[in-house]
């Protein structure tokens, strides 16, 4: 056969086997929908809204009444009772049944007058992302409070002339994300997350198992073979890459701000990096079992590593290293280049270039031991 | 029963790949894991600086930026736009722009605006680099606020000020937060890999309708949750303490109780789920991909009060969802069984439902469903 028939025989041979064998098919089609969906239906809200938080008004002035109004009205917050103290606060924030307390001291309408009077927000540090949206709306309700609360001092006690605005004044905004929406920070990385670990479960999956079951003694597959049982991994897995990104960026909104041709290249050179990684591990274990352990190893913790979230800088010489070997760092770093935000060209081409590193430094030694494997019927029948 | 108990362990001791998931696996991830998050507290994030205003406010204002803990100058840029691309290039995940006029308003007794710019797509390290810009801000407040008591006489503060303090987790560390959680998802993973291993092992070995007696279904149970509970506590007892993550002094009895809760029910879904392949290799290719999902569903890293109600009701269906909701709740934030009698119960159901279940399909001798 020429190289071209053999590799479209592949892809005709690999495909058959799929659709004999729906558990194999299963990690191409409502595995991925599966969880892919349950992603983008829980983060479907965008923003937080509605935390539920306490109010321990011990002063039992127009301020608490002023506060409660303020926490009811806010779009993230609602008032989930008001409690005579912190002790009994904390045990209902302990159960869960609210976020924060909002504590106003006794005493707050009188030192209110002459400023700075404390109010106190306990929040629950335990669960960090209702507890960053709980800060950010009481610094808003706050800071409302204070603009009535000034223009009330003035009529009341103080010179006209003293209440002033605070001397520096910032305006805060968010570039390309103006809600600050954790969607389309986290769905936008996770969506990628979920679906390279299921491409590489599969490929190590398709070529683990043609030693496994020895099937590959009537195969005898070279480098023309290889790819084309590639072929309808790469193709499927590409499709899932761009239906997310079509729900993310058509269905919910979040529009490309920089090129989207870029980005899906940026997806083909992350699958190319991870089918490297997989031939290689396949090759040199030639054992199914322990390269589908080691992919879990490998492609199951790349979000917590990928800086996405936390930043690496800080993160241990070990976490560095390993997260710099990792396709999706690279990804995760072109995605935000592409899509949130328009990077340079360098910028872009570095990522790229990363992952497509990976590819090649992965595949070659990975085919050289695959088909020597292929060659040697010992090897074959491992567990 | 206790042959059967004996023979698990014999079992998992001679198949390297059970090993590796029911022994290993818990050992490495402990190291693993938390080396990403290793710094705790996001500092000095990266800031770029615009100073057009050029005043000895403004110098001031970059000066105090540069020296809090939160924020490093990246670099200083001449425009809006330059700060923009440095962003958009990931060079930096905030900017601090300081317009003109900035220190003659100050000096007149004017509010001196400055804007400051989030990266969208870096909301933690922005927020955690604004909030250092912040500080500074208040710094430069304070000494422009006494230039202009001089012309203006001293001006009256807000009338209240808000503070912020965490409850629970008082370091408000990010690995703090997330791998008190985490370790319970590595729990049951492996436990239900490890254990779905051997099952189609087995299956493949004896025959697909392979059948068990309730005693030695029981037996494995037994050793399997033996696995979970001193998995449970080298996570709770030695790797917290380890990495000196908030632990809070919950009474033993209450968390002793949880833990064999959320092992059974663990233990309960796994011997489910390993009814369901009959190969051996067939669990870790289509059970390893649901972690992620698995961990946000549990509600630490997104809460449950701005997820879709039936998504929140299907997420009780895990074991993890409770799990993780009870032990974060007694380990970190010192609660007992009373304040969480919902998840206790959720997992009494769990392992119930899940038993049943596995003992229908493991003692029936019914046809494992198509597959290979």
């Amino acid at each position: 056969m020429t190289r071209p028939a053999t590799f479209r025989a592949s892809i005709a041979r690999e495909w058959r086997f799929l659709v004999r064998n729906p558990w194999d098919m299963a990690l191409l089609t409502w595995l991925p929908l599966l969880l892919c969906g349950a992603i983008a239906w829980q983060f479907s809200g965008g923003v937080i809204r509605d935390l539920p938080v306490l109010l321990i008004d011990q002063d039992n002035s127009a301020i608490g009444r002023d506060l409660a109004i303020r926490i009811e009205a806010a779009p993230g917050l609602t008032l989930a009772g008001r409690v005579p103290d912190l002790g009994t606060a904390e045990t209902i924030i302990r159960a869960k049944q609210a976020q924060a307390a909002l504590l106003v001291p006794p005493d707050t309408a009188r030192r209110a007058l002459q400023g700075q009077a404390p109010v106190i927000l306990y929040f629950n540090a335990s669960y960090p992302a209702a507890a960053a949206a709980v800060q950010r709306e009481a610094g808003a309700i706050v800071e409302a409070a204070n603009a009535r609360l000034a223009a009330e001092r003035i009529a009341a006690i103080a010179a006209p002339d003293s209440v002033r605005p605070p001397p520096v004044h910032a305006v805060t905004s968010i570039a390309w994300n103006a809600p600050a929406s954790q969607e389309l920070q986290l769905v936008s990385l996770l969506h990628p997350a979920l679906l390279h670990l299921l491409f590489m479960l599969a490929v190590v999956s398709a070529f683990g198992r043609e030693l496994r079951d020895g099937s590959i003694g009537e195969w005898t597959p070279g480098i023309a073979a290889l790819a084309g049982k590639s072929m309808p991994y790469l193709a499927v897995f590409m499709g899932w890459g761009l239906l997310a990104t079509f729900w993310l960026a058509g269905v919910r909104g979040w529009h490309f701000v920089g090129s989207f041709s870029l980005f899906v290249t940026g997806y083909a050179a992350m699958y190319l990096a991870y089918l490297g990684v997989a031939v290689l591990l396949t090759g040199a274990t030639r054992t199914l079992s322990q390269s589908l352990s080691i992919t879990g190893l490998y492609a199951g913790a790349s979000f917590a590593f990928a800086g996405a979230i936390f930043p690496l800088e800080q993160a241990s010489a070990f976490a560095r290293v390993w997260a710099s070997a990792l396709p999706y760092t690279h990804f995760a770093r072109l995605l935000v280049r592409t899509w949130i935000a328009e990077g340079s060209t360098m910028a872009v081409a570095g990522p790229l270039l990363a992952m497509l590193g990976i590819a090649l430094v992965t595949v070659v030694p990975g085919v050289i031991l695959y088909l020597r494997a292929a060659r040697d019927p010992g090897s074959w029948g491992r567990r | 029963m206790w042959a059967a108990c004996r023979a698990l362990f014999a079992a998992i001791m001679a198949d390297r790949a059970a090993a590796l998931l029911l022994f290993a696996a818990p050992l490495i991830y402990a190291g693993f894991y938390p080396s990403a998050y290793t710094g705790e507290v996001a500092v000095r994030a990266p800031v770029v600086v615009v100073d057009q205003d050029r005043s000895a406010a403004s110098r001031n204002l970059v000066i105090s930026v540069g020296a809090v803990q939160q924020t490093a100058i990246a670099a200083s840029l001449p425009d809006v736009a330059h700060a923009e691309s440095w962003m958009a290039d990931g060079r930096a995940v905030a900017a601090l722009v300081i317009p003109e006029g900035f220190g003659e308003d100050i000096a007149r007794g004017e509010p001196g605006t400055v804007v400051l710019i989030g990266h969208g797509a870096y909301l933690l390290r922005a927020s955690g680099a604004l909030a250092g810009i912040g500080i500074a801000l208040g710094q430069t407040g304070r000494e422009a606020a006494r230039e202009q008591a001089r012309a203006a006489g001293p001006p009256a503060p807000p009338a209240l000020a808000l503070q912020s303090r965490p409850l629970f987790n008082t370091r408000e560390g990010y690995g703090a937060a997330v791998f008190p959680g985490v370790a319970f998802v590595i729990i049951h993973q492996s436990l239900l890999l490890g254990l779905a291993l051997l099952a189609g092992t087995a299956r493949e070995r004896m025959g697909r309708d392979m059948r068990l007696t309730r005693r030695q279904l029981a037996g494995i149970a037994l050793a399997a949750s033996l696995i979970g509970l001193l998995d449970v506590g080298w996570f709770v007892g030695m790797v917290f303490w380890w990495h000196d993550y908030p632990r809070a002094a919950a009474p033993l009895l209450d968390v002793a109780i949880a833990a064999i809760l959320f092992v059974a029910a663990t233990v309960a879904a796994a011997l489910a789920l390993a009814s369901i392949f009959p190969t051996r290799e067939r669990p870790l290719q289509l059970v390893l991909p649901i972690s992620l999902p698995l961990f946000f569903l549990a509600g630490l890293s997104w809460p449950a009060e701005a997820t879709p109600t039936v998504l929140v009701a299907l997420a009780r269906l895990f074991p993890t969802t409770s799990g993780l909701e009870l032990m974060v709740g007694m380990n970190q934030m010192g609660g007992s069984l009373r304040d969480y009698w919902h998840d206790a119960l959720n997992l009494g159901l769990l392992t119930l439902l899940f038993g049943i279940f596995a003992t229908r399909r493991w003692t029936s001798g019914l046809e494992v469903e198509r597959g290979g």
